[in-house]
C-alpha cells in the first residue's frame, strides 16, 4: 500500500476523464472551463496536435505504396481490412494494430476498429454532424423496444447548440423535423449534377436532399481562432490529422481549450484497468490505470469520474470493476452491460453514370457529400420493418484510374487519363440497427498483454435490419434513375457485420430505472452517482444520423450537471 | 471518394476468402534480369514517353516489382510470372514495336475474356469512403495487375503528377466549375 501522502496528493484531482477522443475532449473542456482540476487518462501514445500528423502534408509518390496496405498491414490490421480504408498507408499510424489488441468474435462477427492515442477517434471520425431528431428519443417507448429515453429532443437542443457553435459546423439550413438544423457555418457548394439530382429527387419522390452537415471551418468565428484553428483548405486529406485544425477534434479543439484554464493534467499510455469502489460511500473514489509501456499499476483519485473511453472500452471498464456491491460490473444491476451493441448498418446502396455536364468541373476536393435525410416510416410512410435510414454520398468526375477498366494503351491513352472523365454519383445508406439484449460482448478468460481480459462479441443483424436493406438498396436505385442516371448498379453487401460504421453504441445504455439500464437522464451510474458515462455507450437507441453530435451535446449536459451537484454537496 | 475506376485489390480479395476458410500465402516475389526488361517494355508500352516522362523515366518498372512483393500474394505471383513466361516463349522482345503492339492489343482481348469471371463493385463503406472490390477465382490476370500497377505507379509519381496534372496540394477553395476548358487537365491534390 502506497502510504506516501505529497504522492497521492499529486494522484488526486477534483475530476478524472477517461478517454481524450471525442466525448472526453468535451468534458476536459467542461470541467476544467468550470473550475475543476481535471486528469485525463488517454491509454495510448501521446500525440500533438500538428507536428504530430507525421504524413499530413506528403505528396502522393511519398508513399512507398501509394496508399495501399501490403500483405503484412494486411495481417496485423485484420479488422481494419474489412472497412477497406483504415490499414491505407496514408493514416494507418492512427489506428490500432489488431494482431496486438487482440479480441474474440463469436458467430456474426464484430468490427472492432480502435485509435488509442491523443483525442482517440476524433482524429478519424468522418465528421459528418446531424441533430437527432424528436421521434429518435420517443421510438422506443412509442414501439415497446428497448428501453424507453428518459430524455427528449428538448432536452438536448439548447446543449446542440452550444456544442455546435463551439465545434464549428458547415451545413444548409433545410427546416426539416426529421433532420433540425444546427447552428451553422456556411454550407459547402454541390456540383452542378448534385444540383440536378437535387431537384429531380425533390420534384418527382418528394425527398429533400441537402449538403452534408460536417464538422468543417467554412468560416471561422473568433472561439476558433483563439485556438489557432483556421479553415478548410479542401484537400480532403482529413483522416491524416489536420494541420490547419480545420475540421473539431479533441486536439485542435477541445484540449486546448481545457489547457488554456491551466487546470488540466494529461496522462497518456495510462490504461485504465478498473473504477474504485468504495463500498461505504456508495460512490468511487478514483481509478487504477496500467502504465501501457512499463506495466506499472497506479492509482489516481477524484470526486467524480467521467468514463469517455469509446463504448466498448467504456463498458469493459465498468465490467473489470467488481466488488461485492457489484460483481459482474459496476452499476450493472440491470445486466445491461455490453448488451445492445448498436452500429449503423452499411455497404448497400447503389452507383450511376452521368451523361453530360461535360463543362462541369469543381476545383478543390470537398471534404464532403450530399445527405439524404430518412423517409421511410416518417410521416405517412410506412414500412414492414420499423425506423430508418440516411444516405450519404454524391456525384465526382472519374481520374485516371478508369484507365484500368478502360480498352486501350500507348500515347493517347496517356494523354486522354490526364483530363477529368465522366461523371459518376453514388449513395449509400446509414441504417438504424435496433437494440437487441443478445448483441453482446463479455469478458472472456483470455488475458491481453496488460493482464486484462481479451472481449468476446456476440453480434448478428436481426431482421429488421434485413428487411430494411431490400430498401436501402432500391431507394438508392430509384432516386438515381429519377435524376436519369445511366448503368445503375444496386448493391446490398452480405459481407458485413456490425461494427464497420465505427459507431459503437448502446452498451451501457440510459434509461428510465436502475433495472433496465445504467445511467439515469443525466448520464450518472443509477446508484454511483459520481460516475459519468457519456460516449456512444450511453445510447438506448441509435436513430440512423452519424451520432457523434449527440455524444458532445451529452457530454457537456452531463458535466454541467456534475459540478452542479458536486457544489450542492450531492457527490460527497 | 476515393480514386475512379475499379482496382483488384488482392489483400482485400484475400480477406474476402478468409471468410470462406481460404487464406492466400503471401511469399516473396522476385523477377529474373530477362522478366524486368519485359515488364518495363509493357510499362512503356502502357505509358510511352511522349512530351512528358514515360513509364520507365517514372521508375514504374520497379515499382511494380515491389508491389508485387509487397502486396500481392501468390495467386497474383503466379498468374503475373505466367503472363511474362507467354511473352517470353513469343519473343516479345525481339518483335518490332508493332508487332508488340499487336501481341498487346490481342492480350488484353484475351484478358477481358478472363475477366468476366470477375465481378467488380462499388461499395460505401464509411462517410465519404468507397471500397473497390474485385471478386473472382485464381490470380488476377498479368495484363490486368500489369496496367493497374503501371497506372497507379505513374500517375502518382512526381513526374506522373506534375507531367499530367494541375497539382495543388492546397487548394485552399472548393470552387464549382460551370465553363470548363476543352483541354483541361485534371486537378490531383
Amino acid at each position: 500500500m502506497n502510504l506516501n501522502i505529497d504522492a497521492i496528493k499529486s494522484q488526486t484531482f477534483d475530476a478524472i476523464v477517461i478517454g481524450s477522443g471525442i466525448s472526453g475532449g468535451w468534458a476536459a473542456k467542461e470541467l476544467t472551463e468550470k473550475g475543476l482540476k481535471v486528469a485525463v487518462m488517454e491509454r495510448g501514445r501521446e500525440i500533438k496536435h500538428i507536428e504530430g500528423y507525421e504524413t499530413a502534408m506528403k505528396n502522393p509518390w511519398e508513399f512507398d505504396h501509394r496508399g495501399r496496405p501490403t500483405n503484412m498491414a494486411a495481417e496485423e490490421y485484420w479488422a481494419g481490412m474489412r472497412t477497406g480504408y483504415t490499414p491505407n498507408e496514408e493514416h494507418r499510424y492512427l489506428f490500432e494494430n489488431d494482431k496486438q489488441n487482440p479480441y474474440i468474435e463469436k458467430k456474426g462477427g464484430f468490427d472492432w476498429i480502435r485509435a488509442y492515442h491523443t483525442g482517440g477517434k476524433s482524429l478519424l471520425w468522418g465528421r459528418q454532424t446531424y441533430r437527432w431528431n424528436r421521434e429518435d428519443f420517443l421510438a422506443n417507448e412509442k414501439e415497446g423496444i428497448g428501453t424507453p429515453w428518459p430524455i427528449g429532443y428538448d432536452d438536448l437542443a439548447p446543449w446542440y447548440s452550444y456544442v455546435e457553435k463551439f465545434a464549428g459546423i458547415s451545413g444548409q439550413a433545410e427546416g426539416l423535423d426529421v433532420l433540425p438544423d444546427s447552428d451553422f457555418l456556411p454550407a459547402m457548394q454541390m456540383t452542378a449534377p448534385e444540383v440536378h439530382f437535387k431537384n429531380a429527387v425533390d420534384k418527382k419522390l418528394g425527398r429533400p436532399v441537402t449538403v452534408g452537415r460536417v464538422a468543417h471551418l467554412t468560416k471561422p468565428g473568433k472561439q476558433h481562432t483563439d485556438l489557432g484553428r483556421s479553415s478548410c483548405n479542401f484537400r480532403n486529406k482529413c483522416m491524416r490529422g489536420c494541420p490547419y485544425g480545420a475540421y473539431f477534434s479533441s486536439l485542435s479543439a477541445t484540449l486546448p481549450a481545457a489547457q488554456r484554464t491551466g487546470r488540466l493534467t494529461m496522462v497518456h499510455n495510462a490504461i485504465v484497468a478498473e473504477i474504485i469502489y468504495d463500498e461505504k460511500s456508495q460512490k468511487a473514489k478514483g481509478v487504477r490505470v496500467i502504465d501501457q509501456n512499463t506495466l506499472e499499476s497506479k492509482e489516481y483519485f477524484a470526486k467524480i469520474i467521467f468514463v469517455n473511453a469509446g463504448a466498448i472500452g467504456s463498458t469493459s471498464i465498468l465490467m473489470n470493476s467488481k466488488s461485492s456491491r457489484y460483481p459482474t460490473g459496476l452499476g450493472n444491476d440491470s445486466d445491461q452491460l455490453g448488451r445492445n451493441i448498436m452500429d449503423h448498418h452499411l455497404g448497400v446502396g447503389a452507383s450511376a453514370t452521368v451523361e453530360g455536364f461535360e463543362k462541369d468541373y469543381m476545383f478543390g476536393s470537398r471534404p464532403n457529400g450530399l445527405y439524404i435525410p430518412r423517409f421511410r416510416n416518417w410521416g405517412k410512410d410506412k414500412r414492414s420493418y420499423t425506423r430508418g435510414f440516411g444516405y450519404q454520398g454524391g456525384a465526382s468526375r472519374e481520374g485516371w484510374g478508369r484507365g484500368v477498366g478502360q480498352d486501350g494503351f500507348g500515347a493517347q491513352f496517356k494523354e486522354s487519363l490526364t483530363h477529368p472523365g465522366q461523371w459518376t454519383v453514388g449513395f449509400g445508406g446509414f441504417g438504424e440497427i435496433l437494440p437487441d439484449p443478445n448483441n453482446r460482448f463479455t469478458l472472456s478468460d483470455q488475458k491481453d498483454k496488460w493482464g486484462l481480459p481479451v472481449l468476446s462479441f456476440e453480434a448478428n443483424f436481426g431482421e429488421n435490419e434485413l428487411k430494411m436493406r431490400q430498401d436501402m438498396m432500391n431507394d438508392a436505385a430509384e432516386m438515381l434513375e429519377a435524376a436519369g442516371f445511366k448503368n445503375i448498379n444496386a448493391y446490398n453487401g452480405q459481407n458485413t457485420h456490425i461494427g464497420l460504421g465505427i459507431h459503437e453504441m448502446g452498451t451501457a445504455r440510459m434509461g428510465t430505472s436502475v433495472k433496465n439500464s445504467i445511467v439515469n437522464k443525466h448520464n450518472q451510474v443509477h446508484e454511483v452517482k459520481n460516475v459519468f458515462m457519456t460516449d456512444g455507450a450511453a445510447m438506448a437507441s441509435a436513430s440512423c444520423v452519424n451520432p457523434s453530435l449527440t455524444y458532445m451535446a451529452m457530454t457537456a449536459r452531463a458535466a454541467d450537471f456534475a459540478v452542479n451537484e458536486l457544489k450542492k454537496g450531492n457527490l460527497k | 471518394m476515393l480514386v475512379g475506376g475499379v482496382f483488384s485489390a488482392p489483400t482485400l480479395f484475400a480477406m474476402e476468402a478468409k471468410n470462406a476458410g481460404i487464406v492466400a500465402e503471401a511469399g516473396t516475389f522476385v523477377l529474373t534480369d530477362g522478366q524486368r526488361k519485359i515488364v518495363a517494355a509493357v510499362a512503356e508500352h502502357i505509358i510511352p514517353k511522349t512530351t512528358t516522362a514515360g513509364a520507365i523515366e517514372a521508375g514504374v518498372p520497379a515499382f511494380i516489382e515491389m508491389m508485387l512483393n509487397d502486396c500481392y500474394k501468390k495467386p497474383e505471383h503466379v498468374s503475373f510470372k505466367k503472363g511474362l513466361d507467354n511473352l517470353a516463349k513469343a519473343k516479345f522482345l525481339d518483335q518490332s514495336h508493332d508487332a508488340q503492339v499487336a501481341m498487346l492489343t490481342l492480350l488484353e482481348a484475351d484478358t477481358k475474356e478472363l475477366m468476366r469471371s470477375y465481378s467488380a463493385s462499388k461499395v460505401k463503406v464509411g462517410d465519404n469512403v468507397d471500397k473497390d472490390i474485385l471478386e473472382g477465382a485464381g490470380g488476377v490476370p498479368f495484363w490486368r495487375v500489369m496496367k493497374e500497377l503501371t497506372l497507379l505507379g505513374y500517375y502518382t509519381s512526381e513526374k506522373g503528377i506534375e507531367g499530367s496534372f494541375e497539382y495543388h496540394p492546397v487548394p485552399g477553395k472548393f470552387e464549382v466549375i460551370s465553363n470548363m476548358k476543352p483541354d483541361q487537365k485534371s486537378f490531383a491534390y
